[in-house]
């Protein structure tokens, strides 16, 4: 039989994949609008989030503290998710899309901001600060460990099944379209309203991903709350793991995500074992540490550990 | 009613306004001269207001005398932030920059949090008896500071770039930097001379919104919102309009929540960050180049 | 004679392929010389790789007898060069007088004698000079960004299309000015898609073709042959 203490060790271990997976579906993501499309969305927690709400308002039981009680399964949790976050991202990306890539990051920070306001403000609908605690949470076994190797099987699958149509469409006509426009912004220009639509298709496809990582991140902690929308967690993390896998590359984006955030949760494990007020600063030299693994891959790995993939580029 | 209207909320947005006009004007600058969106504008603010805090507690004078030191010490960090981070990116495309401003962003942050700590803080601030105009009109004393300081050094600006060789060179880098190399201007000296007085200002904007209200770590980073609209609806580029567009965001946050009908609050006032981003929007979709013709991208 | 500026088989161009592949000139003191040839010949990238803008992978460049091969702009207009770009070569947001200002940032003294010289041989500034460049007629411009190249007193002035879209009236008064700059004492070297206007007025004429000089001679001389007339002179 396994021992406590190895079973203790093999939960973290399946845990660490369950939020990589959902992590690496975000990056998935942001690789579809920045490593193909070249689309700077810096709010992802705001789709994130968006996501996350939809798919716990939808599927949790009612409850007199937010608007719920729709019962709905856990599926259409998702497919609700990716619809409102692709909404979302459908009206902020109208707006600033033909716009230098500098204003859609100004648009998707402000997306995020509001929805932080709103999501702690409407409690009718959010239950405000206290976030809504009883998200359902599909595979629930007697077995905590059955439990968890089920969601893990859940989230690999439907890992695989954004890797794989995501790779078939970036190497469709449609891809390679938006490596060509990413590539060369004045030939891009001269196409005109057919690039935005383009465009605007990569980054609603990427903000409907990242609308499914909210809604799994919440059933995986049957919880989601306001923070999920603090820049760091989601947003700035995503980044780092995109960048440092490889942007353009969407085996780069997964390796990245899993890689990243066993970084991330293992440096916890040290900083856990320092005294409460230590930890608490350790915990911010953490981010300090993060923001400064971004600033060495840009500066010295700028193309990652799996870089995209040569393809025939056009240059002005 | 109008004089309660002057007093709560005028008055508040104008504050508020100059402190997003210091922030913005930094932006506008960097923007124009980088051609990149500094995001980490914002936690220099708030690292020029915990320096402030800092000086406060070293030398035990009130904040007021501390602040050219915070402005200097900021405008020294900026220079150094720009050395180690964005200068060697200045071959990449410019976007690999703004990510990098990010990474700067949460790293001045963390810095702060884990020197001085997430709790509020406030520099020591005895209390104020409101100066009377026109026997009905009050006015903090630390307002009047506030305004007329930001006067002083928008003036100042104004001069510099107006008069200076230095200064002419940052705006003629600002209009055509290929053609400032051409000229034979030095590059270098321009972009420092924009960090300095980015982050300088930044530092007194962050100072005194640490005074107005309190300080907390993530004081700036709730300004970047109002101050990119400010800078877009000024027109990039242009630091004029960065403080004019500070000004109408600032008091356009302020005045949403005013009761203007009936008794109820226009907006609430938990939204006010939502106006500066719908002016942002607006101006992106209606005028991108902002009320003075900044340059588009 | 002694020569200001040489260049002998320069090779270059923009990151991945040569564009320019062995281009040689020379140019002497008193003299004003052309570049023609047809559109896409590597001219404006010529001027730009002797003003350190392009690099050169091989070949040399002299000005007054010193090796200054991919020197930066700013060192040779301290040296003594003065180069107006082909397009958006004034500062459009800053008044004439500004722009002149800009011209002289690499000088500490003479300023306002440089001025006044600017203002004798480019008479139509001095009226505009508190009026935003932006605001100017084409041909007006092109005074701006000859007079903000004059500022540092250059030994030889590089011009790029100094005509381009200005009508005939204009481009007499643009070639006038040169002219009387090149009486002054400064060395001109142009490149002018107005091969007839510029070769008539030229001391020596280059004829560049896919990156590489093809023809070369007394400017009148190459309005004269055929061949280059029926090449690329559009008859
Ligand atoms: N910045 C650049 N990057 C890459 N290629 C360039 C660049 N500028 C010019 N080229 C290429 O170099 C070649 C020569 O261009 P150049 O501008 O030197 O021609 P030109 O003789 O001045 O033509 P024109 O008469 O049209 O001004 C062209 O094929 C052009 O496409
Ligand atoms: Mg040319």
């Amino acid at each position: 039989m396994i021992s406590d203490a190895n079973l203790g060790l093999i939960m973290y271990a399946i845990a660490l994949m369950n939020i990589g997976a959902i992590y690496a579906i975000l990056s998935l993501g942001l690789n579809l609008q920045w490593g193909v499309a070249g689309l700077f969305n810096a709010g992802i927690a705001g789709f994130f989030a968006v996501g996350a709400y939809t798919s716990a308002i939808l599927t949790a039981p009612d409850s007199p503290d937010f608007l719920g009680g729709f019962e709905l399964p856990i599926p259409l949790g998702w497919v609700g998710a990716m619809i409102v976050s692709g909404a979302l991202a459908l009206v902020i990306g109208a707006a600033t899309i033909r716009l230098r890539s500098d204003y859609l990051a100004i648009g998707t920070i402000g997306i995020a901001e509001i929805l932080r306001l709103f999501l702690k403000n409407e409690e009718w609908l959010t239950n405000g600060v206290r976030g809504i605690t009883t998200v359902p949470r599909p595979f629930q076994f007697d077995q905590p460990l059955l439990s968890e190797l089920s969601f893990l099987g859940m989230t690999l699958t439907l890992l695989l099944i954004a890797y794989v149509a995501i790779e078939r469409s970036v190497n469709s006509p449609w891809g390679r379209m938006m490596r060509a426009i990413r590539d060369n912004e004045v030939a891009a220009a001269a196409m005109g309203k057919h690039v935005e639509r383009r465009r605007l298709e990569a980054f609603v496809l990427g903000s409907m991903l990242m609308g499914l990582g909210g809604a799994l991140m919440s059933q995986y902690f049957r919880f989601i709350g306001p923070e999920a929308t603090e820049p760091f967690q989601i947003t700035f993390l995503v980044w780092v793991m995109l960048i440092a896998g490889g942007a353009g590359n969407n085996r780069g984006a997964i390796l990245g995500a899993f890689l990243i955030w066993a970084i991330w949760s293992m440096t916890e494990l040290v900083t856990r074992q320092l005294p409460p007020d230590w930890a608490v600063r350790a915990g911010y030299l953490r981010i300090f540490l993060v923001g400064l693994l971004l600033q060495v891959v840009l500066q010295r790995f700028a193309r990652g550990l799996l870089p995209e993939r040569i393809r025939q580029r056009i240059r002005p | 009613m109008l004089i309660d209207f002057i007093n709560n909320y005028l008055m508040n947005g104008i504050v508020l306004g100059c402190i997003y006009a210091l922030g913005a004007i930094g932006i506008t600058l960097l923007f124009g001269i980088l051609r990149f969106s500094h995001f980490a504008h914002g936690d220099m603010m708030t690292l020029g207001a915990y320096l402030g805090l800092a000086g406060v507690w070293i030398t035990g004078q009130p904040v007021w005398i501390v602040l050219p030191i915070a402005m200097a010490a900021t405008a020294g960090v900026a220079v150094g932030i720009d050395r180690a981070f964005y200068h060697p990116l200045r071959n990449a495309p410019t976007i690999v920059a703004v990510i990098a401003s990010f990474g700067v962003a949460l790293m001045i942050r963390s810095a702060i949090q884990v020197i001085f700590g997430v709790e509020i803080r406030s520099y020591a601030r005895g209390f104020e008896r409101p100066i009377l105009l026109f026997d009905a009109v009050r006015i903090l004393p630390r307002h009047v500071w506030i305004i007329g300081l930001t006067v002083v050094l928008v003036v100042g600006l104004q001069l510099f770039l107006k008069m200076t060789r230095l200064g002419k060179a940052m705006r003629a880098v600002s209009d055509n930097p290929s053609l400032a190399r051409v000229t034979g201007i030095n590059t270098r000296a321009v972009v420092i001379a924009t960090w300095l007085i980015g982050g300088a200002l930044a530092a007194a904007g962050g100072v005194f919104l640490g005074l107005d209200t309190q300080l907390d770590t993530n004081l700036g980073w709730n300004l970047v919102l109002p101050m990119f609209a400010a800078a877009v609806l000024g027109g990039i580029g242009q630091p004029v309009g960065a403080v004019l567009g500070g000004l109408v965001v600032g008091i356009a946050e302020e005045l949403a929540t005013y009761p203007f009908f009936g008794g109820q609050a226009l907006l609430s006032p938990a939204y006010k960050s939502a106006v500066a981003f719908a002016i942002l929007i607006l101006m992106l979709i209606i005028r991108p180049t902002g009320i003075l013709k900044g340059r588009v991208f | 004679m002694s020569l200001l500026l040489e260049a002998r088989e320069l090779v270059g161009g923009y990151g991945g392929t040569d564009i320019l592949n062995g281009v040689s000139l020379s140019l002497s003191r008193e003299e004003i010389v052309v570049i023609v040839g047809p559109n896409g010949a590597g001219k404006s990238t010529a001027m730009k790789a002797l003003f350190g803008l392009v690099t050169v992978r091989s070949g040399t460049v002299w000005l007054d007898g010193l090796d200054v091969t991919n020197a930066a702009p700013e060192t040779l207009v301290k040296r003594g060069m003065a180069y107006v770009p082909q397009e958006a070569n004034v500062f459009t947001t800053m008044t004439v007088e500004e722009n002149l200002d800009m011209g002289a940032y690499t000088r500490r003294s003479g300023i306002q004698a440089a001025k006044d010289r600017v203002y004798t041989l480019l008479p139509a500034l001095k009226a505009k000079r508190r009026q935003p460049a932006g605001e100017l007629s084409g041909g007006q411009r092109q005074m701006v960004a000859i007079g903000r190249a004059l500022m540092v007193d250059p030994k030889l002035l590089m011009l790029d299309e100094p005509s381009a879209g200005l009508s005939p009236k204009v481009l007499d008064e643009i070639l006038d000015a040169i002219l009387a700059i090149n009486r002054s004492g400064v060395g001109v070297l142009m490149v002018e898609q107005n091969a007839k206007a510029a070769l008539s007025m030229a001391h020596r004429g280059y004829v560049l073709q896919g990156g590489k000089n093809r023809f070369e001679g007394p400017g009148p001389a190459l309005l004269a042959n055929r061949e280059i007339a029926e090449l690329f002179l559009g008859g």
